[in-house]
């Protein structure tokens, strides 16, 4: 018995194939991919925490003092430094020889990160615990993870004779912590203008109802 | 010749995810992504759905590629992974994939098919998802996953009789619906 239907279909077999995934999707899968190792290590280190915090409360006002100095510290240095960003031990020392190899990259990332850097200090500017955000450290490991995958490349570039693709995946790292900046800054203006538009609710009411 | 170089290509990248690369893992994403998905879409039916499962696919095939050792392509080898995360899925959704009774279907009379001059694509395609899960599931692998009988058979936990008789209805159901006034594309 001859199935004409699957003749039929195998010979159009390529065109049943119309739908696509979101872009999107990648994005999550990758989070997943990359997560577990990096958050089991996180979370070992939050238990134990919060173990010694409850058994000690000395330790911790000696790990809040020590975590305290150490920030000062490292400041201090990035301030005689100068350096623009933390993750800019990449651009220092290497810059010379990138620049043979990529030499667009040199003033591309000089850019965005001053654009980071902008947007950093635009975010500062917000007291996120006034406004009721905790979510800053998730963006913060975040921009971390992006730092991470932009210093792999940058490495890459050493080794891999195609420069343009990896250049892009690079210019595209910088692009997204951009955004990721951008939507933290719009959410933050988006919870003031909110404050703002209930107090001033608040007023009226308290208006009419003298 | 252009196989050859493909294949070493593809082994070549899937080392490098086996070391947890993300670029290459994203290689591979690119390569088989729209495959899979449609693969994932014709067994769930839902877009949404489909998404999870292929979501869920990728993570599982990354996280065992160790256990893939290459006697048979990378593709059939994710396909399968898609292929069961798929039923899977439906299976949650629903509780009986392919009613069980055995009885052999009386022939159908090939003869009463509509001539295939008068097929297109997208009427056909349009008229697979129209199928009832159990249908649509047999259908599916069998004509466009490229799997045989027996295999549709280990794939759904029936036996490849089954599998031949559910084909065969499933066919004579989508000839119905393509019959219907409102498939007159």
């Amino acid at each position: 018995m001859e199935d004409r239907l699957k003749n039929f279909v195998s010979e159009h077999r390529d065109e049943f194939d119309v739908f696509e995934p979101r872009p999107e999707l990648w994005q999550s899968i990758c989070q997943q991919t990359q997560a577990p190792r990096k958050e089991a290590k996180v979370i070992n280190i939050k238990f134990g925490e919060r173990a010694s915090f409850m058994a000690d409360m000395l330790f911790m006002r000696i790990a809040a003092a020590v975590v305290l100095l150490l920030g000062c510290g490292l400041t201090l240095v990035m301030m005689k430094q100068n350096t623009p960003d933390t993750g800019n031990v990449l651009a220092a020392s290497q810059q010379k020889v990138i620049s043979n190899i990529a030499p667009e990259i040199v003033e591309v990332e000089a850019y965005y990160v001053s654009q980071i850097e902008e947007k950093k200090s635009e975010l500062t500017e917000y007291d996120k615990k006034v406004l009721g955000l905790g979510e800053q450290q998730e963006i913060d490991r975040e921009l971390a993870r992006l730092d991470s995958s932009y210093l792999q490349l940058k490495k890459q570039l050493y080794t891999t004779p195609n420069t343009e693709e990896i250049v892009e995946a690079m210019v595209q790292n910088l692009q997204i912590r951009i955004e990721v900046l951008n939507r933290q800054l719009e959410v933050l203006q988006r919870i003031k203008k909110m404050e703002r538009t209930i107090n001033s609710e608040l007023k009226e009411n308290e208006t009419t109802n003298i | 010749m252009e196989t050859i170089s493909y294949q070493d290509v593809n082994s070549h990248v899937i080392d490098k995810c086996r070391e947890g690369d993300n670029r290459a893992q994203y290689e591979l994403y690119k390569l088989y992504s729209k495959a899979m998905f449609n693969v994932s879409m014709r067994i769930t039916n839902d877009y949404a759905e489909a998404e999870d499962v292929l979501q869920e696919a990728f993570i599982s095939a990354f996280k065992n590629l160790h256990t893939f050792k290459g006697e048979a392509s990378f593709g059939s080898w994710l396909k399968r992974i898609v292929v069961n995360a798929a039923i899977n899925a439906i299976r949650k959704r629903r509780s009986e994939l392919v009613p069980m009774d055995e009885r052999t279907i009386v022939d159908i009379a090939d003869e009463q098919y509509e001539d295939d001059a008068e097929w297109k694509v997208e009427k056909v395609r349009k008229a697979i998802m129209k199928l009832p899960d159990g249908y649509r599931v047999v259908l599916s692998l069998y004509l466009l996953e490229g799997f045989d009988h027996a295999e549709v058979g280990e794939i759904l936990g029936i036996t490849e009789s089954t599998s031949k008789s559910q084909y065969s209805r499933a066919k004579k159901k989508l000839l119905e619906i393509m019959k219907e006034p409102q498939f007159a594309v």
